[in-house]
């Protein structure tokens, strides 16, 4: 009778091992904890961790593909990507030779790939078709998060330790012009018009409008302590800004430039990803070691998952559109 | 259980960052350095409780079974600080916003160059996937690291200038492991920078083995009467082989200038030849101190002292300062595993005589003293054993009759 129930417990443990290794069927949310290292799995339907593994040193953010066959993960400090499936969450392939991968994004037209070297004052610049190095471009100092402009003329890097956001054309491969902003700018987002780029001033408490075709800043929109980074509702009007300071997510209408809502999220809200049916919104607490999923009708906060430490990207791919 | 322990820790943490630290930086306009200050708060929280295990299981051991005892534990207290100052995260702070620029300037400058940095995974990929074995591997690659680094700590003149500090101790406890001129902590920050940049220590399992290694060294300073058996003794560093690491008179002793370097495995000690295995537990400290030389007592004299002696020992006169302690006696074999201690100190002995006219003329590091007395003061690297005497008596013994030091 013992033995058998010890059988019993044993294939139910086999079957667990197997089930987190294959969620079969799951929508598999990623989240990157930082600080281990890991990736971690979430089942999107049940919420909870489904797997936990290694993926590279200091894996900070993350994105998919032109083509959205591949998630593609920064890792760091292992100066490469690592390409997941985007359904599964497993890896696939890595990429080497990526040097210091910090924030990453495709330019619009499909041609670069850019990698922001926060650490080591660097925006480097590579041919999306290969990642092949095109140009290593210095960026003094902490180039932190980047931004388009719809026909990729620029990239715009915001420069965490310098105070400016730096444009640099892609044409040439070169800064075109920096323009001082607020204390500490992080996250950078162009409006779904092309007409202005917000910016989180994370040293303070507002996002920084800015006419990027004038150069010139023309609006400031209280937010919350530490506006920090940004994610589209993906209805073409507003966007989510995370306010790491103030523990708190607000609401901007990117069309008035106005302060629509806010709704507190606990432990340092960092990145943040939208369901595609617009009713959830998941958000990476980094001091607490959480992730928040948001009922956006009520914006209470209905589930806190553990993960790793110091999560920072999420994503999955059932998310809204990114405008 | 480790999941609440693991929860309250997060909470802790969460906690005094947002209420205490991060409140300051965004005040201060400091707010880049978030994610710094959350690591700082991680590692004074994991300082604090190694600090309060370390003292509740290694205090209650040295008090039971004490290599000495001490009547008087002053000289103990600036290690107490020492420690503070180094496991509660200030020290570590300096050290990290003096080299975080010109090592992250060197690194950019090698990216600019197309030189980028390797990690140990891209020659072993298995390592990605498997991360205790990649703990493992790290953990091997840093204290084979660290073994060198302590070799050449007390290989070069100017480097055991600094690194005398640690070695001046004569009440050695587990107080000691943090006790370090803090230009020698500079420096092993410049060296483990430099190891990260070429094999990519991953911060994460830094941090482990950090803690592993601090309890390790705890452990090894400890005033600590604890066989680890033969065969233990050669897989982990013990009180007893630690302590003959810091034997009087052996830091700068023989061949090799020292014996017992490594600081987790005595493999490296064993592969390179500067193992020593004795049953006795010696008395520790620097040759010279049996003859008045001072290294200090509280904090900031042993700092000043220390950098009267790096300049001392950079200076162009100084070339025959390395040999100065080895006008003692004591000290560690020129080949692995020397014979019996007695045969061991005589050969020592010998040695040391020969050596006499090669004495430094200075006063550094060894006080201008007649080679009978410091031939006699072999003796401190005897067995501690019989009846402990206390340190203020064995101080006052010391110059007099050396036999009669310390215990």
């Amino acid at each position: 009778m013992h033995v058998k129930s010890m059988f019993v417990r044993l294939l139910i443990v086999v079957g667990l091992l197997f089930a987190s290794v294959a969620p079969a069927g799951a929508e598999v949310a990623v989240v990157l904890n930082s600080a281990d290292e890991t990736v971690s799995l979430i089942d999107t339907n049940t919420y909870t961790e489904i797997q936990r593994y290694p993926v590279g040193k200091e894996p900070h953010h993350l994105m998919a593909t032109t083509d959205d066959s591949h998630l593609i993960v920064a890792s760091a400090l292992s100066n490469e990507l690592v390409m997941l499936d985007p359904v599964s969450g497993q890896i696939i392939r890595r990429v080497p030779k990526i040097s210091d991968p910090y924030q990453i994004a495709f330019s619009p037209d499909k041609k670069w790939f850019v990698a922001n070297s926060l650490r080591l004052d660097r925006v480097d610049i590579y041919n999306a078709a290969d990642f092949s190095i095109a140009k290593r471009i210095p960026a003094p100092k902490a180039p932190s998060h980047l931004a388009f402009d719809r026909a990729s003329q620029y990239v715009f890097v915001t420069l965490q330790d310098a105070n400016q956001i730096m444009a640099i054309d892609l044409k040439t491969q070169s800064p075109a012009w920096t323009l001082p902003v607020g204390k500490t700018p992080a996250g950078i987002w162009m409006t779904p018009d092309d007409k202005y780029l917000l910016v989180g001033v994370m040293g303070s408490n507002y996002v920084e409008v800015i006419d990027w075709r004038a150069r010139q800043s023309v609006k400031k929109i209280v937010t919350g302590d530490g506006a920090h980074n940004f994610q589209a509702r993906g209805d073409g009007r507003q966007v989510f800004v995370s306010n790491r300071v103030d523990n708190s997510i607000a609401i901007v209408d990117q069309q008035t430039l106005t302060l629509v809502d806010k709704f507190p999220v606990p432990g340092g809200p960092d990145c943040m990803e939208v369901s595609r049916d617009g009713k959830q919104l998941w958000v990476t607490s980094r001091f607490i070691r959480q992730v928040q999923v948001v009922d956006l009708g009520t914006k209470k906060i209905v589930r806190s998952i553990a993960v790793g430490r110091s999560p920072h990207g999420v994503f999955f791919k059932t998310h809204a559109a990114r405008q | 259980m480790i999941e609440l322990i693991t929860q309250a820790f997060v909470a802790l943490q969460a906690s005094l960052f947002e209420s205490v630290v991060q409140p300051v930086l965004f005040a201060l306009g400091l707010t880049t350095y978030a994610e710094l200050g959350f690591d700082a708060v991680e590692f004074f929280l994991y300082g604090v409780i190694e600090i309060a295990l370390v003292w509740l299981l290694l205090r209650p051991l040295e008090s039971l079974r004490p290599v000495e005892r001490w009547a008087d534990r002053r000289a103990v207290r600036v290690d107490v600080l020492y420690t503070l100052l180094n496991r509660l995260g200030l020290i570590p702070l300096l050290v990290f916003m003096l080299l975080a620029v010109p090592i992250g300037d060197l690194d950019g400058w090698l990216r600019l160059h197309d030189l980028i940095p390797g990690n140990l995974e891209d020659w072993l990929p298995v390592l990605r996937e498997r991360p205790w074995l990649s703990f493992a591997a790290y953990l091997l690659i840093i204290d084979l690291n660290d073994y060198w680094r302590h070799r050449l700590q007390h290989r070069f003149d100017f480097w055991w200038a600094l690194h005398s500090v640690h070695h001046s101790q004569r009440q050695m406890s587990f107080w000691s492991d943090s006790r370090n001129h803090l230009l020698d902590d500079l420096i092993q920050g410049v060296w483990m920078a430099a190891v990260s940049l070429l094999i990519g220590v991953p911060p994460a399992q830094f941090v482990l083995i950090l803690l592993v290694t601090r309890a390790v060294e705890n452990l090894s300073h400890a005033n600590l009467r604890l066989g680890f058996g033969a065969l233990g003794e050669r897989l982990l560093v013990s009180t007893r082989f630690h302590r003959t690491h810091h034997a009087i008179g052996a830091g700068l002793k023989g061949r090799y200038r020292g014996c017992n370097f490594a600081v987790l495995f005595p493999l490296w000690d064993l592969l390179f030849g500067t193992a020593r295995f004795d049953d006795a537990y010696a008395a520790t400290g620097i040759g010279d101190q049996l003859q008045g030389a001072d290294y200090g007592e509280g904090f900031w004299q042993q700092q000043t002292l220390g950098v009267k002696r790096l300049l001392a020992a950079l200076a162009p006169s100084s070339s025959s300062h390395r040999t100065a302690d080895d006008a003692y006696a004591a000290g560690c074999p020129q080949t692995v595993q020397a014979g019996s201690l007695p045969s061991w100190i005589a050969r020592q002995s010998a040695a040391s005589a020969s050596n006499s006219n090669n004495r430094p003329s200075s006063d550094w590091p060894m006080p201008a003293t007649s080679l009978s007395a410091s031939a006699a003061c072999m003796v401190p690297m005897m067995p501690v054993s019989g009846a402990n005497t206390p340190i203020t008596a064995q101080r006052t013994s010391s110059t007099s009759s050396p036999s009669g030091n310390r215990q």
